[in-house]
């Protein structure tokens, strides 16, 4: 086939091997690169099959939901809607001046702005807009306009909005939980992602679909302890009381005494969590949980139950407490106004200093550490959610005489609001404290014991009086149940001493008494519209809010259904702090 | 080529043998089959190596036909050129031999020229006229061809000589060289010394000269290479592309890539993902890798096969014109024959690997306006180089 036939009429001027030579050269370069050819694509095949499947074969995600947070009545808290974000490679997109006018207004935002995100050409992916309603994309996707890419993804909303904020937490812009019970039960709540093998082009788009790797596993739904109802009237009762006292901040948390769920959780200031644009810190604070305290007279009720349960007083039992004074030391004790000699219900109910620091100096402060330890002073509550902190109580050995009685009634120690709420269930119980949990509970919940049961009930009748007309604070009242309850208003601790005019107004109680169901603590910071005091500015919320809360659970009245009776303006008793 | 298709007898290839009928003009069925089937494949492989890329670049203003249309469009103009290329009697290209290389002498010169000549990619080659392109360096190649052998015919009696044969055709070589080399174009230079050293050799250069003046020609290559980094990356590169597969052996290695997809008979046409904007240059220089992911072994035999008959076909033409004591036919015959296979031969050997890359289109196939117009006007001119033969063996007059 190279040479062709000799004729006779080829007589030759030019040299005929070159041309031959010629031929013979290009069929070997022909031959050659047949054979490479062969090579390359029935026998070297797989390796390169293989290279080629490494750099187009990707494993992409499937996402999973992210598991729904409901209330205890399956009312949705938290729930993620499929939403898309919007993404660009600037260099191809579509130059014409009206489909880019068009896609601006469809994101809802200035040209100009669009063209600054499409400015900078060597970018291979810029977002332009994030989370856009499903209805909005599919009608930028209908613009058809190239370099303009889609992403699924799933963005998490809050019905409740503020309401439960604190609570709930959220989760950051990739699904996982950032705060509150989002961040908790994070490992519960989050969907996993599943695979599936593609083979894509270079601009990622899926050409082919080979096989599925991991099939996606949504996340698991997770009912709270939280009542919606009460966790609104709560929220909105709290609200009330800071706006109307211009104070800084607040918290109120409701327990369930028999199951130590926790039904309604609030902080102010609070924040949005379906737009969390300008969050700052004290919006994000959980002050139930994270902030602690000097709870001040709150306290009061542990120490004059020890007192009981070491047998040392009964109810009746006399403490002088004239002249409203107690020197100890260098240091000087008083009450808000001179009592003189007051039963020990009477010190309870009207909250004096003199007499529980009198009582305290004659417990030993080893016995005093235990029983507050008990009731979770200075430890970490067993609760799942993100930053419980456990308040200070310095051990005893370090204890001096004036320590032990200013700690007696509330100061030189701290504790958390959730702390305060928890150990309260003492005297709603038969003495023992439970655990709080933020998990709807299959039943009740088991405690430890703290004191007899005899002496909280004692406790418990001290505390109706004290939240009675005669108490500190009648405003905790409330109709058609009987009430118990304890104020606190302390000054707060600025640098190293205490700030003349600041002051934390707290009321810890629990109703109805005949049968305890409730727990709630209502903590006021800086209350600075006149009034400051616990049983002025945290009680009238508590009277509200369990109230409306033991109505809303069906519980059984226990009082008759008539006007609370509060003592004339001015003629309470005034808290000592 | 219509004298052609009048009453001639339809033949399978490699009709023109001995025995014809007498008193019919015609041209060589083969070379126009062979020429427009290659054509055919070349317009459908590059629509189909180059509709992703339009689709999806704003250079092309997204327009997936981009491509299809201005190939089509010069296969038009390169059909009507080669028409108009036939009609020219081989005695009017020798007289106009010289001036059309030195019409391309001056396209060169204007190419460099900024304002004037076009870049992308950092190389000067292209004169914009309206909405086409010229290449002036794919012309260069069948104007140095012309000259060649016109000089060669010219100097017959002194092709022997070193002095007088050689060393004016090699001054104005090097010279071509050097304004080729000033774009860059290093693929057009390569092919162009070749057709002008190949052309010399056919027509009796002086053959120790002519080894001597190859292994020079080999050693300065060896310098250039080893003088400029932009060229010697593309050797590295094609020495072993997975060593830098995502760099400097990046389009060598996804060539390959599509060569082991095809398999024995392909993915099937419209099917490569390499064109997928893996592959830069899939229309382009890369076309026969597209060409062997999506038709597979079979398909890039048949086109070896096509392309081998081609060249093997202009020089038996060449041949039976040089029998005929046409030797400036025969010369530019056989340095047709030059052209089609040495770039044809590098663009294969680079889309396998088995060559340095260098910016060289694939014969009658890849896209380009000017390189497709001038494959055609050279066909043309070996279909006319053929005619002139079979008249002559008819006694008639060319």
């Amino acid at each position: 086939m190279m040479i062709s036939a000799p004729s006779p009429l080829l007589q030759l001027r030019l040299p005929l091997w070159r041309s031959r030579m010629m031929l013979a050269i290009v069929f070997i370069g022909f031959g050659a690169l047949a054979v490479r050819a062969a090579y390359l694509q029935v026998w070297h095949n797989d390796f390169l099959q293989q290279k080629g499947e490494s750099r187009y074969s990707r494993t992409i995600e499937i996402s999973a939901h992210r598991g729904k947070i409901t209330d205890r009545n399956g009312e949705i808290l938290a729930s993620s809607t499929p939403v898309r974000s919007i993404w660009a490679i600037p260099d191809d997109v579509d130059r014409s001046v009206e489909k880019r006018r068009e896609l601006a207004r469809l994101l809802d935002m200035p040209l100009a702005e669009l063209e600054k995100k499409l400015a900078d050409e060597d970018r291979e992916f810029v977002y332009l807009k994030r989370q856009l309603p499903p209805e909005q994309a599919d009608r930028v996707a209908q613009l058809r306009m190239s370099g303009i890419f889609q992403q699924r993804e799933y963005r998490r909303y809050y019905p409740a909005g503020e309401v439960a904020a604190h609570v709930l937490g959220f989760t950051g812009i990739d699904e996982t939980g950032q705060e509150g019970i989002e961040l908790a039960f994070q490992a519960e709540l989050a969907g996993h992602a599943g695979s599936r093998q593609v083979i894509k082009d270079r601009r990622g788009n899926v050409i082919e679909d080979v096989a599925s790797v991991r099939v996606p596993r949504d996340g698991r739904d997770l009912a709270l302890s939280i009542d919606s109802k009460i966790q609104y009237l709560a929220y909105r009762e709290l609200k009330n009381a800071v706006e109307t006292h211009r104070a800084k901040a607040g918290g109120i948390v409701v327990m369930d005494v028999i199951t130590g769920e926790v039904l309604a959780l609030a902080n102010l200031p609070v924040f949005n969590p379906n737009n969390r644009a300008h969050l700052t810190g004290a919006q994000l604070r959980n002050r139930v949980l994270t902030d602690t305290f000097e709870p001040g007279s709150t306290m009061k009720p542990f120490t004059v139950a020890l007192a009981m349960e070491l047998g040392m007083v009964k109810p009746t039992s006399m403490v002088q407490t004239a002249p409203g004074k107690l020197t100890i030391g260098s240091a000087t004790i008083s009450d808000a106004h001179p009592h003189g000699a007051l039963s020990v219900t009477e010190v309870i109910q009207k909250s004096s200093n003199v007499g529980t620091a009198k009582l305290a100096l004659a417990i030993d402060r080893q016995d005093m550490w235990d029983m507050l330890n008990r009731a979770g002073f200075g430890v970490v509550p067993r609760v799942q959610f993100p930053g419980a902190v456990a308040g200070r109580l310095r051990p005893s050995k370090g204890w001096r005489p004036i320590e032990q009685a200013t700690m007696s009634y509330g100061y030189g120690l701290s504790a958390s609001l959730l702390q305060l709420a928890r150990a309260y269930t003492v005297f709603g119980r038969d003495g023992d404290v439970i655990d709080a949990t933020f998990v709807k509970a299959a039943g009740p919940a088991f405690g430890s014991q703290v004191v007899h049961p005899e002496v909280a009930y004692a406790m418990r009748q001290m505390l109706e009086l004290a939240a009675g007309p005669g108490g500190t604070a009648p405003r905790a009242q409330t109709m058609g149940y009987r009430v118990a309850g304890k104020t606190g208003t302390a000054h707060k601790q600025e640098g190293k001493g205490y700030a003349e005019r600041k002051y934390r107004a707290s009321f810890v109680g629990f109703a109805p008494v005949s049968a305890p169901r409730l727990v709630v603590a209502v903590m006021i910071d800086e209350p600075s519209a006149g009034r400051y005091f616990g049983g002025d500015v945290a009680a009238p919320v508590f009277s509200t809010v369990v109230g409306g809360a033991l109505r809303i659970l069906g519980v059984a009245p226990d009082a008759p259904m008539r006007p609370v009776v509060l003592p004339a303006e001015g003629a309470g008793v005034e808290e000592s702090i | 080529m219509r004298d052609g298709l009048v009453g001639s007898a339809r033949r399978p290839f490699g009709g023109a043998r001995a025995a014809e009928p007498a008193g019919f003009a015609e041209i060589d069925e083969g070379v126009l089959w062979v020429g427009v089937v290659l054509l055919l494949i070349g317009l459908v492989m590059v629509y189909s190596a180059s509709v992703a890329f339009a689709e999806g670049s704003k250079f092309t203003g997204n327009r997936a036909h981009f491509f299809l249309v201005r190939h089509a469009l010069s296969l038009a103009l390169g059909f009507l050129a080669a028409y108009v290329a036939f009609r020219i009697p081989m005695a009017t290209w020798q007289r106009f031999a010289l001036p059309l290389f030195l019409v391309g002498v001056v396209l060169l010169v204007l190419v460099l020229i900024p304002g004037i000549g076009k870049s992308v990619n950092g190389a000067r080659r292209w004169i914009p006229l309206g909405i086409i392109n010229m290449q002036p360096s794919e012309l260069m190649k069948l104007f140095a061809l012309l000259y060649a052998a016109d000089y060669t015919v010219r100097k017959a009696a002194v092709m022997h000589s070193f002095k007088q044969g050689f060393l004016p055709m090699a001054g104005a070589m090097i010279f071509v060289g050097w304004l080729l080399l000033r774009e860059p174009d290093m693929g057009a230079f390569v092919v162009i010394v070749a057709i002008a050293i190949g052309v010399l050799f056919l027509g009796g250069m002086n053959a120790r000269l002519f080894f001597g003046l190859l292994v020079l020609l080999l050693a300065s290559f060896a310098l250039l290479i080893a003088f400029s980094d932009y060229r010697r990356q593309r050797i590295i590169g094609f020495m072993d592309p997975w060593s830098d597969a995502f760099g400097k052996g990046y389009q060598l290695s996804h060539a390959l890539i599509a060569f082991g997809r095809g398999e024995w008979f392909g993915v099937g046409l419209g099917a490569s993902v390499e064109k997928l904007f893996y592959l830069p240059e899939a229309h382009t220089d890369f076309l026969l890798a597209v060409i062997a992911e999506e038709l597979g072994l079979v398909g890039v035999l048949a086109i070896i096969f096509m392309f081998f008959w081609l060249v093997r076909r202009a020089i038996q033409i060449g041949r039976q014109a040089l029998a005929l004591e046409r030797t400036f036919a025969a010369l530019v015959a056989q340095g047709i024959a030059l052209w089609l296979g040495v770039q044809t031969l590098i663009n294969m050997g680079v889309n396998m690997g088995i060559l340095p890359t260098k910016g060289l289109t694939l014969p009658l196939m890849s896209f380009g306006g000017t390189g497709i117009l001038m494959n055609c006007v050279a066909l043309a001119v070996l279909l006319r180089v053929d005619y002139e033969n079979r008249r002559l063996m008819r006694g008639l007059k060319t």
